[in-house]
């Protein structure tokens, strides 16, 4: 009798349009939100910089190209590319202006993604599907090309690498090299959080709905007066928005410093790959794609070289990679067949079995 | 006014100058044209007969190069070689129709589309593993690929031509005039016609779906094989070559995806234009503008023309 | 049986008025000099064999495509290619003959993004969800409510539409047109493969939405009886051409209409 639905009455319809309509959800959230501050405290410098970090780092872009793809039902393949804007737009506003608190400028850079996300949106009202798909490969490419070409990006710097000065919050280092791993988290924690919320809200009202028809049926949309251009276009500012935000995480809370190789093809369909496999048109589906594709590899990195020792074989590290490269793509058919819509909707399942359990329906 | 004169004057002053270096460069973008409208055929050919977008066609050029020189290294003749990598093709293709388009049918394009990512990673893994992840020589030599150039004096100034390069175009012209004659005059091609219409309509007048699809993964998998071998040859074997193969995608946006012409054509417009872009134009803003120039070539052109070269004016009916 | 409409020549009375009207897709002529008008408040509508283009007329009414000839004035305005979304804002709903609905949202939402053209909070406030947002969405939420309610559809509230009977989406369809408040509700087929029991429920809804609301109709429909009893005036189109324009008392006696229903005798 732990998640019922029974005896919890909505008697105005403003309750009746919240997220979490059951007692238990709401709790099982609160739960996790405080589990996860909690492991800042008591995880190791491992699990925070090399997994944790990462992922939330890897929601948090899933989420932003879940809006435009899920959502609005634009392919987009070039995700990695406007992460690279958001990172090298915050790394040019905080050399420029080093007094001002670097989370400030990490939300800023996002807006600077936005602007060139749709600029390159532009086309989707011409253009659909898989042509768009290759458009946005432009985006891609040509914007990877700007950031080896344009040295002003990264301050005529001769490694012609992005860095991380020293930047803190209420004076404890967040950025740079003495920044603890603990600090770093809480920081990405909490963005990711708001973030999070901020896009719940937004997916949830009119503006999601209007995604939602847009992708559905185009036409009808704009039938029933919705213009298709205004709202692809914001579709593809608030995804850019967010994939630009994880990258400026990415490069100054997480590698600490990158080069432009970072934001190239692969980052982009890694990211869709989360996507997918958590779920189009889901956000804790996002969650779910990016703890899949990151995480199981670290475990598989763990797990086959301790399977292999009882048979006195080692694997290399190379191999690890190649099999890492298998076994994703193997998972990716696996779950299309299994579930074309992602591990949400398992999740979704589970929640409904679980609701009317022990009965089947 | 400075800029505007280097970038509309002066590199049409310096085509007139010196039309020996311009006719280089249009040969060479030729080339890598037809390479390009190599490897878009291979995901027309797909396109066309299941309505899959195969993103997984680059990897197959690489996968088949791999192979191939993998095999002829750990002993096999080069011909021998040719011909089980072949034979890996075809294995590759009913592994594909059996084991990822079989359980997916009547799923939306974008779920199979995905599907063919997870080949590509697949793939990518399985070459790496097998193969090793270095880069590798093409066996252009125990292939009788002739080697070597010729240099004519044309326009006033020698113009290079490899003989690799003659060997490509020729190549890949057969294997297309090739593929359109077995589009339009055989039975299978016809067949595969109809699929690409309609599905259900091609099962009710007993087209079995199943054959058909492994027949054209197979004929995709040796026109990568032949793609591969020929890119090899250029640029050597190795993952990189992916990226290439990536550029098949503007050159399918200019022609249509259902278009073996359109191939064709996008190719070369592809190939030459990157080609006397880079040349002409790259310099003003500090080169390696080809990473990009075809997409947004592409680009432009899709805002002008949704439909592509040859794709059928798209009437929305609701 | 309702009384027919006293015949108006009164212009100020016309909602629409469509002024040789020809459409040509290459060499196919879907129309071609068609005319006629709907008035304020009438139930109109248009019949004709397969083909005879009445959706291609009532696409090229709400802007889904543009005449190659002759004009289309809405409310006394005449608009060259309008777009889609400007007639929907104009105040011209639509349903469709292949039920255009977004399949994976739920019934409340399908109607819900109907009311879109209504709803004025901006994004910051959507994004925050507080304020006039969430005081409109839950405004909004009220009328939908009273849509489902009028629709007799309460019990598929959250269901996916994509999930219903096809009886049940047209109803849902409906919904959503009307969400949109319209001057003018174009119908396509809009009993379309339903049995007597969905049909009398439809044509009950069509009624009410006419009379209550004052909402002016114009309706593709293949079933004469119900086209008959519903309607005040009918308009009969044949390959691309109009043959018969009146009561539905004229239209069913004109000789042309009759022939081209029954063929002709030889």
């Amino acid at each position: 009798m732990l998640y019922r639905e029974a005896g919890q009455f909505k008697t105005t319809y403003f309750s009746d349009m919240a997220v979490f309509r059951l007692r238990e959800d709401r709790t099982g959230l609160a739960v996790v939100v405080v589990a996860a501050y909690g492991l800042a405290f008591v995880g190791t410098d491992f699990l925070l910089q090399a997994v944790l970090i990462p992922f939330l780092v890897f929601s948090l872009a899933a989420i932003g190209l879940n809006i435009l793809t899920g959502y609005a039902g634009q392919l987009s393949l070039g995700t990695g590319a406007f992460m690279g804007v958001g990172a090298y737009s915050c790394y040019k506003l905080m050399t420029a202006f080093p007094d001002v608190n670097v989370i400030i400028w990490i939300l800023v850079s996002g807006l600077f993604s936005a602007a060139v996300g749709a600029l390159f949106g532009l086309p989707s009202l011409r253009i659909k599907g898989f042509y768009l798909a290759v458009a946005t490969l432009a985006a891609q490419f040509f914007l990877q090309w700007c950031f080896i070409r344009v040295p002003w990006l990264v301050n005529y710097n001769v490694s012609g690498a992005l860095d991380a000065p020293l930047r803190t919050v209420f004076s404890i280092p967040v950025v740079g090299a003495t920044a603890t791993s603990q600090a770093r988290y809480i920081v990405v924690l909490t963005l990711v959080i708001a973030l999070t919320w901020l896009a719940s809200n937004l997916v949830r009202g009119r503006i999601g709905r209007m995604w939602i028809a847009v992708r559905d049926m185009d036409l009808a949309a704009e039938l029933i007066g919705i213009r298709p251009l205004q709202t692809k276009l914001l579709a593809f500012a608030v995804s850019s928005y967010y994939c630009g935000v994880a990258g400026a995480l990415m490069v100054f809370l997480w590698y600490g410093g990158a080069e432009y190789d970072v934001f190239n093809i692969n980052q982009s369909f890694f990211i869709l790959f989360m996507v997918i496999i958590g779920g189009l048109g889901s956000l804790i589906g996002s969650f779910f794609g990016a703890a899949l594709i990151f995480i199981m590899p670290i475990l598989l990195g763990i797990i086959l070289p301790a399977l292999l020792v009882p048979f006195g074989l080692s694997i290399g590290a190379e191999t690890i990679e190649h099999l890492r490269f298998m076994i994703v793509g193997a998972l990716i058919i696996f779950f299309l067949i299994v579930e074309p819509h992602g591990l949400a909707r398992l999740w979704q399942i589970g929640k409904q079995k679980l609701l009317v359990w022990p009965f089947p329906y | 006014m400075d800029i505007l004169y280097k970038a509309f004057v002066e590199p049409f002053l310096f085509m007139s100058e010196a039309p020996d270096l311009l006719l280089q460069t249009l040969w060479e973008g030729l080339v890598s044209g037809v390479l390009y409208a190599l490897i878009a055929l291979g995901f027309v050919l797909i396109f066309k007969a299941s309505g899959v977008f195969n993103f997984a066609q680059g990897i197959m050029v690489v996968f088949a190069a791999l192979t191939l020189v993998g095999l002829y290294e750990k002993g096999v003749p080069a011909l021998l070689a040719l011909l089980l990598t072949a034979g890996v093709m075809l294995l590759l293709a009913i592994a594909v129709e059996r084991i990822v388009l079989r359980p997916l049918v009547n799923q939306p394009d974008i779920i199979l589309f995905m599907a063919t990512f997870g080949l590509t990673y697949f793939l990518v893994g399985l070459g790496e593993l097998v193969f090793g992840g270095s880069p590798k020589e093409m066996i252009a030599d125990a292939l009788y690929l002739p080697q070597g150039t010729t240099e004519l004096t044309l326009l006033g100034g020698p113009v290079r031509f490899q003989h690799l390069d003659i060997a490509a175009a020729v190549i890949a012209s057969i294997i297309i005039a090739a593929l359109a004659v077995f589009f339009s005059r055989t039975r299978i091609g016809r067949a595969l016609r109809a699929v690409a219409d309609s599905h259900k309509a091609a099962l009710s007048v007993g087209i079995s779906l199943n054959q058909i699809w492994v027949i054209v993964w197979f004929a995709a998998g040796i026109v990568a094989l032949v793609a591969g071998i020929m890119w090899g040859a250029r640029s050597g074997v190795s993952f990189s070559l992916q990226i290439i193969a990536l550029k098949a995608l503007p050159v399918l946006i200019l022609g249509g995806f259902t278009s073996v012409p359109g191939a064709i054509i996008g190719g070369l417009i592809v190939g030459v234009g990157e080609k006397v872009g880079e040349f002409y134009w790259g310099p003003l803003v500090g080169g390696g503008i080809d990473t990009w120039l075809a997409y947004v070539i592409a680009l432009l052109f899709l805002l002008y023309r949704p439909q592509g070269l040859f794709g059928e004016r798209i009437i929305e009916r609701i | 049986m309702r009384p027919p409409l006293q015949p108006n020549r009164d212009t100020d009375n016309t909602l629409l008025a469509v002024e040789n009207v020809s459409l040509r897709f290459g060499g196919v002529k879907a129309l071609t000099g068609v005319s006629f008008d709907i008035r304020k408040g009438e139930i109109r509508a248009i019949i004709g064999p397969n083909g005879a283009g009445k959706t291609s007329m009532l696409n090229c009414i709400n802007g889904f495509y543009h005449p190659t000839d002759g004009r289309i004035i809405f409310k006394g305005e005449m608009r060259r290619k309008m777009r889609p979304h400007v007639a929907a804002r104009g105040g011209i709903a639509r349903t469709f003959q292949n039920v255009a609905l977004f399949k994976s949202m739920s019934t409340l939402d399908n109607i819900m993004v109907g009311r879109s053209l209504k709803m004025k909070a901006g994004f910051f406030w959507q994004l925050l969800r507080y304020g006039p947002a969430i005081e409109e969405e839950v405004a909004h939420r009220k009328v939908v409510e009273d849509i489902i309610d009028f629709l007799q559809i309460p019990h598929i509230r959250r269901t996916p539409v994509g999930r219903l009977p096809y009886g049940l989406q047209k109803r849902v369809e409906l919904g959503r047109a009307l969400a949109m408040e319209p001057d003018l509700l174009l119908l396509d087929e809009p009993m379309a493969g339903m049995n007597l029991e969905e049909k009398e429920d439809m044509a009950r809804f069509i009624i009410e939405v006419n009379q209550q609301f004052g909402t002016t109709v114009a309706l593709i429909e293949h079933d004469m009886s119900v086209v008959m009893d519903l309607s005040d005036r009918v308009v009969v189109l044949e390959y691309g051409r109009k043959i018969a324009d009146g009561t539905p008392e004229q239209v069913k006696s004109d000789a042309r209409v009759i022939d081209a229903y029954l063929g002709v005798a030889h």
